[in-house]
């Protein structure tokens, strides 16, 4: 057992982790920052853009929620492609590439719970 | 029922226009073959008409399930005769012979009476109706009392057999595959009979008529007709089927015996 | 192409192939001194050795060496015809191409499968077959699945010589279930032969001579048999196809399921073909214990009854007595209340004939824990005696296979060519084949095979019993009797009386000279369920239910009509599950939509005791369920929960039953006809004096048994084609 836990640590230490953007916590925390700012900034475009029938307040408070929904990540790697991603989004947002329907998507909460216990399964369908 | 049996006249009345215009065709045919190649005739074999050229039943009339059909005692014995030739569990072997005993007795095989043959021979109908159909000789429409085949194979034709049908035809006033009204005569031209050392020839019920002229059938129709059956044969004075100008062979009495030996010994 | 020897020798077990060349020669020396030991013999296959029985033919012998041989007319289960000539091979030094499926192989024979000689052939067989055959497949319903097409893909030359006209033969109208265009018909003659050798009717045959020969049955008729359809699926082409199923699906489309007919007791192995959430069509699966490769024309053809007369949504009957569509939560709570209102003792539950196993123990459980034990099937079994409580008093012993072994066969008040057809094949084969004997005690019924008839008075049994029947004599000579009473003689009063005397007749024949590992004693069921219900310890016959009406009745798919509104009190209320609204539906109080068998995935337990289970091919339709799901749910609302969610878990609790339940496809032998007997000697009753008559007596009667059959317009078709006729039936033909 120890000998495989020691070349577990030892495989551990000489595998290099190739990083996407960020070396540390530090930087991803900073790239998320920037990508957060330039939400922030953009929210008044958009809702004026596309004619939203929503407050510059809701939409920033939206992009904050979406971004707490995340924040119990660590791995800068995660990190950095979710930030890559919240990139694209941003940039078919200003250039218009989506439409009034794809921006007002993250309004809605589309799916529900599965069901746990038989009784709800039941009712719910043939085979949940 | 009818409208379907019509094609089959039509095609018998083409198949023998078609014979008439072979020569002439096969002098056209190179020409003919490269433009009619997509030509889709309907194929048949046997132009079978009078005898029930379809393979199917068909209820009429006078051929149904429920025609009379029982066999008489003295066919009965006969019946018994013919079943005892056989081995036990091996009946099926019988149904030739009792299908031909039917088919004298009624002149033809209506459905109910193979129905009875497969009655008497404990055996499923369908198989009786296998060989019935199989057999051109087994009469599943009905004929007439007398069953003119005549034959206009090669040999009987370049012996002039188209002539004998020709008077056939006029005598009694019926074209091939057809019954006269007082069903007596039925008319069938058929492929070679065997006979064409005898050629022409026409086959009427069991008794073969040899080396005929336009004049001799028109006698054996006569005959028959008054109810006689005329005694089959040749017509040329032939006795069988010996060479028509003399013997050729064989012609001197044998040699007695010392024939071609040395007069010394 | 030119294949090395060393190529095809790379397939070879490892013993032969070891080395190179040489050791093979010394392979084939080896083999040879082995055939020399037993009746076998060496022939070579494309130069590779096997090693064969005297009389194989050559297309076994290359079927075993692993090269499949093209056939049209050759079909492994009936006799040689050899009138295709599909199978035509070269074999070295002789003069002449061999039909494969009729020549046996001769010693050292070298059969060449791919010689130029023999695709030269083929190629040339299939041009003939071909000259006359239409070219439609895309209208044909045997594209897809055709040997024609297939073998002419793959041995067939790409263009006829051929300039004449094409043959044309008109349809046949042999039914409601088998559509003809006998123009595709290639005359393998393969239909024939099954209709006389394993159908037993001879209505098939060939008419005619030569290019005008053609298959038929001569004169206008149905093929009257239960076995009919299977004639679709030997046919190698077009010719014979489905009529229901007639231009609806494609086979690459649909998605097959393997499963098992419930509509009779044998649990015919089947493959259900969906599209799109519709049964399109049920196919026989190959299973040689139970049903070869056959099926019967219930199994093949009621599938439409799957979709209509369902109960798609739960039901509850309002104040003026209608019955009015509600929600599962609605219908649920209901039925809970109802329980939990009434005394355990009060509740009583009928199941019916299609029920499976894991809904049978999620009831039992139920009503046990509502302290009821009031559980019963429809199907009577006498219980005097020894009952059900010894498994082989209900079961069919000697198995279907075990048919084969018998040498006399005794039927008793059944009649297995409609109460089973797959088993009355068997014996067919058997008496064909094994020169089996068979007596029948009861209805004198055709059965497609002959035998000796004993009477039809229930009396000649006890007779055979106490030796002074002469049968007893001829029972007692044979070496493996079998004695069959059919479920339906033992619904009687008398049933017991003749348990009893079978019983008898059985130990009788066993202190004879029959070996101790026999089997004699046998039932034949006629309904699905009726085993599993047994063996989880149901109640047969619903008399007690009739003497002692419950205040809540619960039918599981109850649908024999074996109890009736009027039987029971006034305010009882009934509850029913099941999948269609047949006889029980309509008298009850709540409905409870259930799944039938092609839509969940169950166990059941066929007459000879084997488990094998049903797969999910469809979802069922609308709000219905599994039926133990909705047993499950109202046992939870209840305040009795079940403690089992996953049908796994289902199967758990079977097993603790009864473990012979879940062991698929195996039959747990039974063997206590001994002590059957003592218990029978208890028995005091008499035998009634009426004829033991079997319900289903004439084809007629076989088409509709069950709520699916009923539901079922193509049966209902068959129905009035064999009263009224086949063109009475008769729909426009779209082709």
């Amino acid at each position: 057992m120890a000998s495989t836990a020691a070349t577990r640590a030892a495989a551990a230490a000489s595998k290099v982790v190739k990083p996407i953007f960020s070396r540390d916590l530090d930087e991803a925390k900073r790239r998320v920052r920037q990508l957060y700012r330039a939400w922030y900034r953009e929210i008044p475009n958009t809702v004026a853009m596309f004619q939203l029938d929503i407050t510059t307040r809701q939409g920033r408070d939206k992009v904050r929620e979406l971004f707490d929904k995340n924040k119990h990540i660590t791995d800068p790697r995660v990190i950095d492609m979710l930030v890559i991603k919240g990139k694209l989004e941003l940039e078919e947002t200003i250039h218009v590439w989506k439409q009034k329907t794809h921006v007002m998507r993250y309004f809605y909460e589309t799916e529900e719970p599965r069901p746990t216990d038989f009784l709800s399964k039941f009712y719910r369908g043939h085979d949940p | 029922c009818e409208n379907r049996c019509c094609p089959v006249h039509l095609l018998t009345d083409r198949d023998q226009t078609s014979r008439a215009k072979m020569f002439l065709s096969a002098a056209v045919r190179s020409a003919v073959s490269q433009t009619a190649r997509q030509v889709r005739s309907l194929h048949r074999s046997a132009a079978r008409a009078g005898a029930g050229g379809i393979f199917v039943h068909r209820d009429t009339p006078d051929n149904n399930p429920d025609t009379p059909f029982e066999f008489t005692a003295e066919n009965k014995k006969r019946l018994e005769a013919i079943l005892s030739m056989y081995p036990v569990g091996h009946k099926q072997s019988a149904t030739i012979p009792v299908l031909d005993l039917a088919q004298r007795q009624h002149g033809w095989l209506p459905i109910s009476a193979m129905n009875k043959v497969a009655e008497v021979l404990e055996i499923s109908p369908m198989r009786v109706y296998e060989v019935a159909t199989f057999y051109t000789m087994f009469q599943r429409q009905p004929v007439g009392k007398y069953f003119i085949q005549v034959c206009t194979t090669t040999p009987c034709m370049l012996c002039n057999s188209d002539s004998i049908l020709e008077a056939i035809q006029n005598k009694l006033g019926i074209k091939v595959g057809e019954t006269t009204p007082d069903k007596m005569f039925t008319l069938i031209e058929v492929e070679c009979l065997g006979a064409c050392v005898n050629a022409p020839m026409v086959q009427i019920n069991d008794n073969y008529y040899e080396d005929l002229t336009p004049k001799d059938i028109d006698n054996i129709i006569d005959e028959l007709k008054a109810g006689r059956v005329p005694p089959p044969g040749p017509r040329s004075g032939r006795f069988s089927c010996e060479p028509a100008g003399g013997l050729t062979s064989l012609s001197e009495p044998p040699k007695g015996p010392g024939f071609g030996v040395r007069s010394d010994l | 192409m030119l294949r090395l020897p060393v190529v095809s020798r790379s397939f070879l077990p490892a013993a032969i192939t070891k080395g190179g060349a040489a050791a093979t020669n010394n392979a084939r020396t080896a083999a040879t001194a082995t055939a020399a030991a037993s009746n076998l013999l060496e022939v070579f296959v494309d130069g590779k050795p096997v090693i064969v029985e005297a009389g194989t033919t050559v297309l076994q012998a290359c079927e075993k060496a692993g090269m499949q041989i093209p056939r049209f007319c050759y079909h492994e289960r009936l006799s040689v015809a050899g009138n295709c000539r599909m199978c035509l091979v070269e074999i070295e030094k002789v003069p002449k191409p061999v039909a494969a499926c009729a020549m046996p192989v001769m010693k050292g024979w070298n059969i060449l499968t791919n010689s130029e000689k023999t695709r030269k052939a083929r190629e040339g067989v299939m041009e003939f077959l071909l000259a006359n055959h239409p070219l439609d497949c895309p209208i044909c319903d045997q594209g897809g699945e055709c040997d024609l097409q297939d073998q002419s893909m793959q041995f067939g030359s790409d263009r006829s010589r051929f300039t004449e006209g094409k043959r044309a033969v008109e349809d046949k109208n042999i039914g409601p279930l088998i559509k003809t265009i006998m123009t595709r018909c290639i005359q393998c003659t393969r239909c024939v032969r099954f209709a006389s050798e394993i159908a037993g009717v001879e209505d098939l045959g060939t008419t005619g001579r030569g290019n005008d020969l053609q298959i038929g049955t001569y004169v206008e008729k149905m093929f009257m048999s239960e076995l009919s359809g299977n004639i679709i699926d030997i046919c190698p082409v077009g010719a014979l196809t489905s009529k229901p199923y007639a231009f609806t699906a494609r086979p690459w489309e649909t998605r097959k399921t393997e499963s098992i007919d419930v509509l009779d007791a044998v649990g015919s192995n089947i493959v259900v073909s969906t599209r799109g959430g519709e049964v399109m069509r049920i196919l026989p699966r190959l299973n040689e214990d139970i049903n070869e490769e056959w099926i019967s024309d219930k199994t093949r053809f009621a599938y439409d009854g799957l979709k209509r007369q369902r109960l798609t949504q739960p039901m509850v009957k309002n104040e003026s007595g209608q019955l009015i569509p509600t929600t599962w939560e609605d219908v649920l709570t209901r039925v809970a209340g109802v329980l939990q209102g009434v005394k355990g003792n009060d509740v009583a539950a009928v199941v019916g004939g299609l029920v499976d196993a894991e809904a049978l123990i999620s009831l039992k459980d139920m009503l046990n824990r509502l302290n009821s034990d009031n559980l019963y099937t429809e199907e009577v079994f006498p219980m005097e005696g020894a009952g059900s409580d010894l498994r082989s008093n209900y079961l069919l012993n000697t198995g279907i296979v075990g048919i084969e072994e018998a040498d006399m066969l005794l039927l008793v008040g059944t009649n297995p060519r409609y109460e089973a057809p797959l088993f009355n094949a068997r014996i067919r084969k058997s008496w064909l084949h094994n020169e089996l004997q068979v007596a029948l005690v009861g209805k004198e019924v055709d059965l497609s095979y002959t035998y000796d008839y004993l009477g039809e008075s229930p009396r000649i049994l006890q007779e055979i019993a106490s030796g002074t029947h002469p049968f007893s004599q001829v029972l007692a000579k044979a070496k493996h009797p079998v004695v069959v009473v059919g479920s339906s003689c033992l619904q009687r009063q008398d049933g017991a009386a003749i348990m009893a005397a079978l019983s008898t007749i059985t130990q009788n024949v066993l202190s004879g000279g029959v070996e101790k590992t026999w089997k004699v004693f046998n039932v034949l069921h006629r309904v699905a369920s009726q085993v599993a219900a047994l063996d989880l310890g149901y109640k047969p016959g619903v008399e007690a239910i009739r003497k002692n009406p419950p205040k809540v009745l619960f039918l599981l798919g109850a649908d024999a009509g074996c109890i009736t509104r009027q039987e029971l009190t006034k305010d009882s209320i009934i509850i029913y599950q099941g999948h269609h609204g047949d006889v029980g539906a309509p008298m009850a109080d709540i409905i409870l939509p259930g799944a039938a068998y092609t839509e969940k995935c169950s166990t059941y337990v066929n007459t000879e005791g084997r488990a094998q289970q049903t797969r999910v091919a469809v979802t069922p339709p609308g709000m219905a369920r599994e039926d133990w799901k909705i047993i499950r749910a109202i046992s939870e609302l209840a305040g009795v929960a079940l403690p089992y969610d996953t049908v796994e878990e289902v199967r758990d609790r079977l097993y603790e039953v009864s473990p012979n339940l879940v062991q698929y496809d195996n039959v747990e032998e039974a063997n206590y006809f001994k002590q059957a007997n003592e218990l029978y000697k208890a028995v005091n009753q008499a035998v009634l004096t009426e004829p033991l008559v079997p319900p289903q007596l004439t084809v007629k009667d076989f088409y509709m048994t069950d709520p699916i059959s009923r539901a079922s317009q193509t049966m209902a078709k068959c129905v009035k084609a064999v009263t009224e006729g086949a063109q009475a039936v008769d729909e426009p033909a779209i082709c």
